[in-house]
């Protein structure tokens, strides 16, 4: 999905990768990455940088924990978590995980 | 003595169906979240199907103070009509013209009047620069929104769910048949932004990572 090296720059980048939108980040020193889509109407989740361990959705401002990505605006409405993996300075995300 | 009507029109086109832009402009909870650094406070004072009362704090560019005030909006066919009444005492009334264009594109045009006093003719220059930034910036701001709102329509979106092949952890399927997007007001919501207290926006600055579209 990315390098290490882009991810340090801002310690959290998004991207589409076959059609799904992937927040990865840094978060307490591990690797994460979650859904980017706002389970409410679709927003992205990674668009500000998260503050004090949580993501704020740029739309309506529902909140979701860097934890885990459970909503703290809704409980219930957690981001799916991908499985991360790193080789090589490359960051991979598994899409069936 | 007879009114003297300022007026300004801009149009765009957008690359989603017309009926994406129309629950963006009924989507009012997003003026907080999405128009942060305008909007800082919004309510809905009243609202059934096709109209709302709202009430709206903002700051518009070339403006150093934030004027606030309640506006009521309906549809009438394609055409959105907005009137508000702001805190300054002038009553803005806009027009928001729908139509469709070939493959899933649309275009909007939008025309703002104040009906005063003809003293304020002299002003004519400086609404239609107010109005053109005002309209620029709020459309640059709402463009990846719409056309977000559309991509994830297609790959099967449902509101307050969201898309299944991702929270199931299935594969994507081959052949997704979302249909067409239908605007179907009021906008679902749960925040407090029809109660007394409305909603704010939760912060004024934000390291704005952006869209990857």
């Amino acid at each position: 999905m990315a390098s290490l090296e882009e991810l340090k720059k801002t310690s959290q980048l998004t991207r589409w990768l076959n059609d799904h939108d992937i927040l990865l980040y840094e978060y307490e020193g591990q690797i994460k990455a979650l859904s980017n889509i706002c389970r409410h109407f679709g927003g992205p989740v990674g668009y500000h940088k998260a503050k004090n361990g949580v993501f704020t959705c740029l739309w309506h401002n529902w909140r979701f924990s860097c934890v885990d990505g459970s909503c703290l605006s809704h409980p219930g409405l957690p981001l799916r978590q991908y499985p991360v993996k790193i080789l090589d300075g490359n960051v991979y995300v598994d899409l069936l995980g | 003595m007879k009114p003297y009507t300022l007026q300004a029109q801009f149009q765009a086109d957008m690359d989603c169906p017309k009926e994406v832009v129309m629950w963006n402009y009924y989507d009012h909870e997003h003026l907080v979240g999405t128009h942060y650094k305008l909007y800082d406070k919004a309510r809905v004072v009243a609202e059934r199907n096709d109209w709302a009362l709202v009430f709206r704090s903002k700051r518009m560019p070339l403006l150093p103070f934030h004027s606030s005030g309640i506006g009521f909006q309906y549809m009438d066919g394609n055409t959105m009509k907005s009137f508000h009444k702001d805190s300054l005492g002038f009553f803005l009334e806009t027009e928001i013209d729908f139509n469709d264009l070939p493959e899933d594109r649309c275009t909007i045009r939008v025309t703002y009047r104040i009906n005063t006093h003809p003293f304020f003719r002299v002003f004519e220059p400086f609404f239609k620069r107010l109005f053109e930034k005002w309209f620029w910036a709020t459309w640059e701001e709402d463009a990846p929104m719409r056309i977000r709102r559309w991509k994830v329509h297609k790959l099967g979106f449902k509101e307050f769910s969201g898309i299944d092949y991702i929270n199931r952890k299935i594969a994507k399927p081959e052949h997704l048949e979302p249909g067409k997007y239908v605007f179907d007001p009021p906008v679902r919501t749960s925040s407090p932004i029809k109660t007394v207290q409305g909603i704010e926006r939760p912060f004024t600055q934000g390291l704005e990572l952006g869209y990857d579209e």
